[in-house]
């Protein structure tokens, strides 16, 4: 007792204060940069790229076609920054990527080969869920956690913030065992075909009002898992999405502050 | 290299059956025999040579020959050599093979999983249910056929799932999953209970499975590269590591740059350390000992965030790649690496007493979730669970690879066969590494290259790549095909052979202890299902 009592006190606090205090850590893997000025325009990148993130398009600053990453895809696996032989290619360590639809993560327009994607005709309603989930819950949230086909990165990531690091519960948010408890579900993998139906039930169990975010890479575009027999492309493609955090996988941070800006905290 | 004494067993035990055998890669035997032959083969082997199967995998090779291959690898451990039984099966005859679970009971999961992939049939087979698919998934589609387009998409079928039901007054059923009531992988179990004890366990496992082979199949060397290190996020080195030495191997690249070997030593035992700690971790939060896994959870952390200070990710992502590693991670790092390993060193120990001394903990995880010595070697158990078992397999030692022949470590040694000795294999592996990356910091050259260029690969050519995983025994094959692509991916991972054997542990306890004898195995759903 006299030892457990001493090691309590030994590390005092060790939460971090984010997002009081920003990280600041340049060892944080994040989005792909640009610098335009050093690209000739070679497109080794967009051969590198095995998710086939990185786009050639039109770009209103540059005069000429320009590449350009679309983050719901990227599973920042640095190929682009080796390929590049001018060093144009950079990963910065900017990891809140948290973006309410997912064409504000692209440059060019999602194109959807066999899936319906159902985001635009539900952002009315993730608006108006947004500021019912406010009203009624006031400033605290149940979560319920489905992994329906990730690697298990994400949700390894995701039981990190129940950790003594980053400790979630501090802003009343709490991890619930049944999804009949749930305000928010947070989905992570690609949505393969054995976890769809209960994945839907899932959602159908949540009780309304009720928010779902996408966890990782896989959760935003299908990632590396894109195309596949065994699974769907996304979390979009069966759900409404209310937030989209891309990442493979995203830091316990970056999770925080897309769980804070789907209850509009942020 | 091969003893002659093996080269000799296996002439004497198979002599007029082998068509055609050929030594590759300085330890892979490969001996071909006839499809009906296949089954006494397999067993001579596995009676008269000191061995375990360790893998059965099948492979269309319809772009040579319009075959199909079943491959039976055997390991011997005691000398560094793997054997391997393959027959071909031709496509447009009948596809059907002697079953051997009968004989072998660890090739069960693998033969059934062969028939849901590949098609074909088993004759006398034990369990002739579906492994991989699920009720939506049409009769007759095997995804790894050529013909199966990887991006096809199915139509969702309604068929009941079979399982072995247990009737009697008082004898329940609980079905538990996929979602689970905690933040961890789908799977689905269904007990049968007399009031608190499970009378029998099944399974059903495969809900992540993301078509992670066929994904692989056509597809460049290192995007397969990028696949492997998904398999399954906190094994992400060793899969990654596995892959790499197969892609080595087969291009003929015996000799890689010494400080890529350290360094392979060096990540592979952080992410032990890291996932032996979060093990730790899980099992004090399933006896409701919140100070302890509190105390591992921060350990956990502070060796996460040396990942990240090396290489830029928190799992240890893009760090390896054929041929060494991706840059020299550790140059000018050696003093924050062992100023983080002393720190852990001493919490550790001082935790692990703390926990050791707690009377309450202990006789919660002691005489719980018992897997004895026959059925551990029966079914292959690997890695910490079948060294709490009495097995003493370290791939580390038996196979060696990066530097771990210039290493010294000890593979602890357990055989109380429960919760308690899987719990004390992980600590004292915890320690061990902490030592191995000590000595392999020292003895580390200061300066040299940390990659090799693989070059072109060469076609249809193949090999294994073994590691050892947190998890244990993992083995992957790749067969290359034209142009730098893989035709071929075989993984199996440790949780593989595990899940079974957690099915036996886990009877005769009660209900409420599953969760610890679980998280004792520490299985990974993503690494099982691919």
């Amino acid at each position: 007792m006299h030892n457990t009592i001493k090691k309590l006190f030994q590390h005092g606090t060790v939460t971090v204060d984010y997002p009081k205090k920003p990280i600041k850590s340049s060892f944080i893997t994040g989005i792909p940069e640009f610098d335009y000025d050093k690209c000739t325009r070679c497109k080794s990148c967009v051969n590198s790229c095995p998710t086939g993130a990185i786009v050639f398009v039109d770009n209103d600053k540059q005069k000429e076609k320009s590449p350009a990453v679309n983050v719901d895809e990227c599973i920042f696996c640095r190929f682009c920054e080796e390929a590049c032989p001018n060093g144009a290619v950079c990963l910065s360590n900017k990891f809140e990527l948290a973006q309410k639809s997912r064409d504000a993560l692209r440059t060019t327009p999602i194109c959807v080969i066999d899936d319906d994607v159902k985001g635009l005709e539900y952002e009315l309603l993730g608006t108006q869920l947004k500021e019912k989930v406010s009203k009624i819950f006031g400033k605290s949230l149940n979560i319920r956690e489905v992994d329906a086909g990730s690697c298990n990165g994400c949700d390894n990531e995701i039981m990190a913030l129940n950790g003594p690091y980053n400790d979630i519960e501090r802003f009343g948010i709490h991890f619930v065992a049944s999804p009949r408890h749930a305000d928010m579900l947070l989905v992570t993998g690609c949505v393969t075909r054995n976890m769809e139906e209960a994945l839907i039930k899932t959602y159908n169990a949540a009780p309304t009002p009720k928010l779902v975010v996408a966890v990782g890479a896989c959760a935003c575009s299908g990632g590396i898992f894109k195309n596949s027999y065994a699974g769907k492309n996304g979390v979009d493609s069966v759900l409404p999405v209310d937030v989209y955090i891309p990442g493979c996988p995203p830091r316990p941070q970056a999770l925080i502050y897309g769980i804070l800006k789907a209850i509009g905290r942020m | 290299m091969v003893s002659e004494a093996i080269f000799d067993a296996i002439n004497r035990l198979l002599s007029s059956h082998i068509i055609e055998s050929k030594l590759l890669n300085e330890n892979e035997l490969y001996a071909e025999v006839a499809q009906s032959t296949l089954k006494d083969d397999c067993i001579k082997i596995y009676k008269n040579i000191d061995c375990v199967l360790i893998d059965i995998f099948g492979n269309d090779t319809s772009e040579i020959d319009n075959n199909i291959i079943v491959y039976y690898t055997f390991a011997v451990r005691s000398s560094n050599t793997l054997i391997t039984i393959y027959v071909k099966l031709d496509k447009s005859c009948s596809m059907r093979i002697d079953s051997i679970t009968r004989e072998i009971p660890a090739a069960s999961l693998y033969e059934r999983e062969i028939q849901d992939m590949f098609g074909v049939v088993f004759n006398d087979i034990l369990d002739n249910r579906e492994l991989v698919h699920h009720g939506n998934f049409p009769l007759n589609i095997h995804p790894l056929k050529k013909d199966f387009k990887v991006n096809t998409r199915l139509d969702f079928e309604k068929r009941e799932l079979e399982f072995a039901s247990i009737s009697g007054s008082g004898v329940f059923e609980v079905a538990v999953g996929p979602v689970h009531a905690g933040i961890i992988e789908p799977g689905h179990f269904r007990f049968s209970v007399a009031g608190e004890p499970i009378i029998n366990i099944e399974a059903k496992l495969y809900y992540v499975h993301r078509g992670l082979e066929k994904l692989s199949e056509n597809e460049n060397y290192m995007k397969v590269l990028l696949i492997s290190e998904r398999i399954s996020g906190d094994e992400t080195f060793t899969n990654s590591l596995s892959y790499s030495q197969a892609i080595e191997k087969l291009n003929g690249i015996t000799y890689l740059p010494i400080r890529a070997l350290y360094s392979r030593v060096i990540f592979s035992e952080l992410e032990r350390i890291c996932s032996h700690i979060g093990d730790l971790s899980g099992l004090c939060v399933d006896t409701a000992y919140v100070f302890a896994a509190g105390q591992f959870a921060m350990m956990r952390r502070w060796i996460q965030l040396l990942c990240e200070q090396l290489t830029g990710s928190r799992f240890l992502r893009n760090a390896n790649k054929p041929g060494g590693l991706r840059r020299d991670f550790i140059r000018n790092n050696d003093k924050i690496i062992l100023e983080c390993l002393n720190k852990l060193d001493k919490e550790f120990k001082e935790t692990v007493a703390i926990i050791k001394n707690n009377g309450m903990f202990i006789d919660r995880v002691e005489h719980t979730g018992i897997l004895s010595n026959s059925i551990a070697v029966d079914l292959n158990a690997v890695g910490p669970g079948g060294r709490a078992s009495g097995i003493k397999a370290d791939v580390r030692k038996d196979f060696p690879y990066a530097a771990y022949s210039n290493l010294k470590f000890n593979v602890p040694e357990h055989n109380n066969c429960d919760v308690n000795c899987r719990m004390n294999v992980r600590i004292e592996e915890v320690i061990e590494s902490i030592s191995i990356i000590k000595q392999a910091l020292e003895k580390m050259p200061e300066e040299g290259p940390i990659a090799v260029d693989v070059g072109n690969l060469k076609p249809y050519s193949y090999a294994f790549g073994m590691t050892e995983a947190p998890r244990g025994e993992n083995i992957h094959f790749v067969m290359t095909g034209e142009n730098n692509t893989i035709l071929r991916y075989k993984v199996r991972t440790p949780s593989f052979c595990n899940w079974p054997a957690l099915c036996y542990a886990v009877k005769a306890n009660t209900l409420t202890d599953f969760p610890l004898i679980n998280k004792s195995f520490n299985l990974s759903y993503a690494g099982n299902d691919l």
